[in-house]
């Protein structure tokens, strides 16, 4: 016999699919239900593994060596000052801080870790050496040509026009790609379930009943 | 028979035909043979071949429920495959929706297979941490500051195998099996930035962007969703044929197993999307009756 | 105070990872990686701002008796549920949100097996049929572009699969050369035009010139 556990994830699982057939208020009540889990999680998560050993037991441990976290507390506890409607600008504090901080850090992972190497690997000779060749002739078309499709400051007239036309082509080839992938990935999560429903819960549920 | 009608079929005889054609399969295995693709045989040669027993692997589960049957089997092939070589794993996750679970999960499972292992010694799991950004830049300088503790709140001093590992230099290689964007952050910020090899198992549907990285050397391997997750098995169940016991247990999920299901369900989309066309091409030449 | 001190704080926080980049400095590294630690904290903090939006505005639902207003109280209820271990967990109490020395689930992991990963995971898998029905409807060879993108997606679905590679061993062979040629191809260019893209807009907020995320007009 499935185990109380089994049952209430098989019991939610197929709350889930009912969506399938028409909306109804068994999958309401599971869609509900997952919200305020996956909320709740966030409480764990951010309690237990962050809060706790990053800035509450260092600075009980040793408050002369982290003094410094109190800011780190002092510029997260004024994010919510945003719920108290007369010192709400404060929290603009925090955001600035928040968000200059990530956009300085993703400014150099786009140009350092994605233009710089991307362009200079595009760099391939093109001197016929066999195969090879009509790869790298490929990828060197197919980048300039998807960046002059993007390249809005020209009209698409002309040469222009014609090199951004096989842009499309490669773009559509890659959205081709990514179709068939996305299907895969999803028919994946799809197998998943099913494979828990079967082995999991119906079989045993089968074998106690037999 | 009327093909304007064909394509007006309720969804839901489609959505039928898709779950008997999962369900299927599931019930009667039937063992299709999986073919190797170089950015998988890349990821498995640079453990096997580069590293020797007794590096140390830094494994991050940035991945949640959303993808875990694509995921999982991965991450459980590779900690399978670095346990059995004899490599040491830091296990650590950064994906909040369920990255931490997934990554006290899986690993109780897998090294429940290696009874010799030791916690602390072998592999130790460092648990979630916010901020992934940020926790991926100060671990260059020093990891016991990210994660002063393991996931269970031991300090990590009290951890044998933390004692010679400050940062990403004491390690060999970052392997991260990752949903959304925190895989790509791997690729274009620590191993850009820092310069340590990173393999990153993505779900299917961000593997296509991978390619590029892969490409430009940023990464050492890819496993692109389910298929790179069975083609992985494969492969360490060619080399280590103890883990063929494993890997045969009934009713446990593997990623193997998944694409027999995974070849069906195509087969019935592809003959949807070509029937689709065949009714469309059929239709457009003959002229409309007025209604 | 209220508009040029945010802006200030951007500029300076975003400008030190920048700056620690290129200067490799012992101080300029301190103050660097100092702030990485601090905002792991910020982080955490920012990641449970959800969770006071959430319950304010069910809490506004159940009030108003709004439509659906039930199914606000079970939102509530479970997320009560799973936040109470997880908080008593961050105590030791129930012995953490991990799972017990012995192997044995805490209350905050066994809800994640039964109940959050098979609530999630459904969710995600309801896709594969709304896919499949969707690509059957309207995934039509109507011109030279829509033709290029079925043929590429058929194709990488048989290719992929192992009654693919079983009917000929040509076809994971171009599915790889297609994924590795063209498609990265195009990849590449989509990436290197979208990191350009987000580097200006990166410039933009550190310079204060785009100032809409924290709610100041330019004109402020």
């Amino acid at each position: 016999m499935p185990s109380l556990g089994t049952w209430l994830a098989a019991f939610f699982t197929l709350c889930m699919l009912s969506f399938l057939y028409k909306d109804n208020p068994f999958f309401r009540l599971a869609e509900s239900f997952f919200a305020g889990l996956s909320l709740g999680y966030y409480i764990g998560i951010v309690m237990n593994q962050t809060l706790k050993p990053n800035l509450v037991l260092p600075l009980i441990q040793d408050f002369h060596a982290n003094w410094n976290l109190v800011f780190a507390a002092g510029l997260g506890v004024i994010l919510y000052f945003r719920y108290v409607k007369r010192v709400a600008w404060v929290s603009r504090w925090a955001l600035a801080v928040y968000v200059g901080y990530y956009v300085g850090v993703n400014m150099m992972q786009k140009l350092h870790g994605e233009v710089i190497p991307q362009i200079g690997n595009t760099m391939l000779s093109l001197r016929y050496s066999g195969v090879d060749t009509l790869s790298n002739l490929v990828m060197v078309v197919g980048v300039l040509a998807v960046l002059i499709y993007f390249y809005f400051s020209a009209e698409h007239k002309g040469v222009v026009g014609g090199v951004s036309r096989i842009g499309i082509w490669f773009l559509m080839i890659s959205f081709g790609a990514a179709f068939g992938y996305t299907v895969m990935g999803r028919v994946s999560l799809l197998i998943g379930r099913m494979v828990f429903l079967v082995n999991e819960w119906a079989r045993p549920l089968i074998g106690s009943i037999t | 028979m009327n093909l304007e009608r064909v394509m007006q079929v309720d969804r839901r005889i489609i959505y039928l035909f898709v779950a008997i054609g999962t369900i299927l399969p599931i019930i009667f295995v039937i063992g299709l043979p999986v073919s190797i693709t170089p950015p998988v045989q890349m990821a498995f040669d640079r453990i096997e071949n580069e590293l020797q027993t007794g590096d140390i692997v830094l494994m991050s589960f940035d991945y949640g429920p959303s993808s875990a049957p694509e995921n999982a089997p991965m991450a459980d092939a590779m900690l399978r495959h670095c346990f059995s070589k004899g490599i040491k794993v830091v296990v650590i996750a950064l994906y909040p929706l369920g990255g931490l679970s997934e990554a006290v999960n899986e690993l109780n499972k897998v090294t429940a297979e290696f009874p010799e292992l030791k916690y602390g010694v072998d592999y130790v799991n460092l648990g979630y941490k916010d901020g992934a950004q940020a926790a991926m830049k100060k671990m260059a300088e020093n990891i016991h500051e990210v994660f002063p503790t393991d996931v269970n709140g031991t300090p990590l001093d009290r951890l044998p195998i933390m004692k010679n590992i400050r940062t990403y230099r004491d390690m060999k290689l970052v392997v991260s099996l990752a949903t959304g964007i925190i895989g790509e952050w791997w690729a274009n910020l620590v191993n850009a930035q820092f310069g340590i090899p990173v393999i990153v198992g993505p779900t299917a549907v961000s593997a296509p962007k991978y390619y590029a990285y892969l490409e430009a050397k940023q990464m050492a391997g890819l496993l692109g969703g389910l298929k790179g997750a069975s083609e992985y098995e494969r492969l360490v169940v060619n080399r280590y044929p103890k883990l063929g016991e494993v890997y045969a247990t009934p009713g446990l999920y593997t990623a193997t197993k998944g694409m027999d299901v995974q070849s069906i369900v195509h087969l019935i989309m592809i003959a949807f999307i070509v029937l689709g066309n065949v009714v469309y091409f059929t239709t457009k030449r003959k002229p409309r009756k007025a209604s | 105070m209220k508009r040029q001190l945010p802006l200030l704080l951007t500029f300076l926080a975003g400008t030190i990872p920048i700056v620690a980049f290129f200067v490799p400095e012992r101080h300029v590294g301190l103050v660097s990686t100092t702030l990485d630690s601090w905002l792991i904290i910020v982080a955490g903090f920012a990641l449970l701002l959800g969770v006071v939006n959430v319950i304010q505005m069910n809490a506004n639902k159940i009030h108003r008796r709004s439509s659906g207003w039930p199914y606000a109280i079970v939102l509530l209820l479970s997320l009560a549920i799973m936040g109470f271990f997880g908080f008593a967990g961050a105590f030791d109490m129930f012995g953490g949100i991990a799972t017990r020395p012995d192997g044995s689930s805490t209350p905050f992991d066994w809800l994640y097996k039964f109940a959050f990963l098979p609530l999630q995971g459904t969710m995600f898998a309801l896709l594969a049929f709304f896919m499949a029905s969707a690509s059957y409807r309207a995934f039509r060879a109507r011109n030279v572009e829509a033709t290029i993108l079925l043929i590429a997606a058929l194709l990488v679905m048989f290719g992929r699969i192992p009654f693919g590679e079983m009917v000929s061993k040509w076809f994971p062979l171009a599915t790889e050369w297609i994924m590795g040629k063209p498609n990265m191809a195009a990849q590449r260019g989509i990436m290197i035009g979208a990191a350009l893209g987000a580097a200006s807009m990166a410039l933009r907020i550190i310079l204060g010139i785009e100032r809409s995320y924290l709610g100041i007009g330019k004109g402020e």
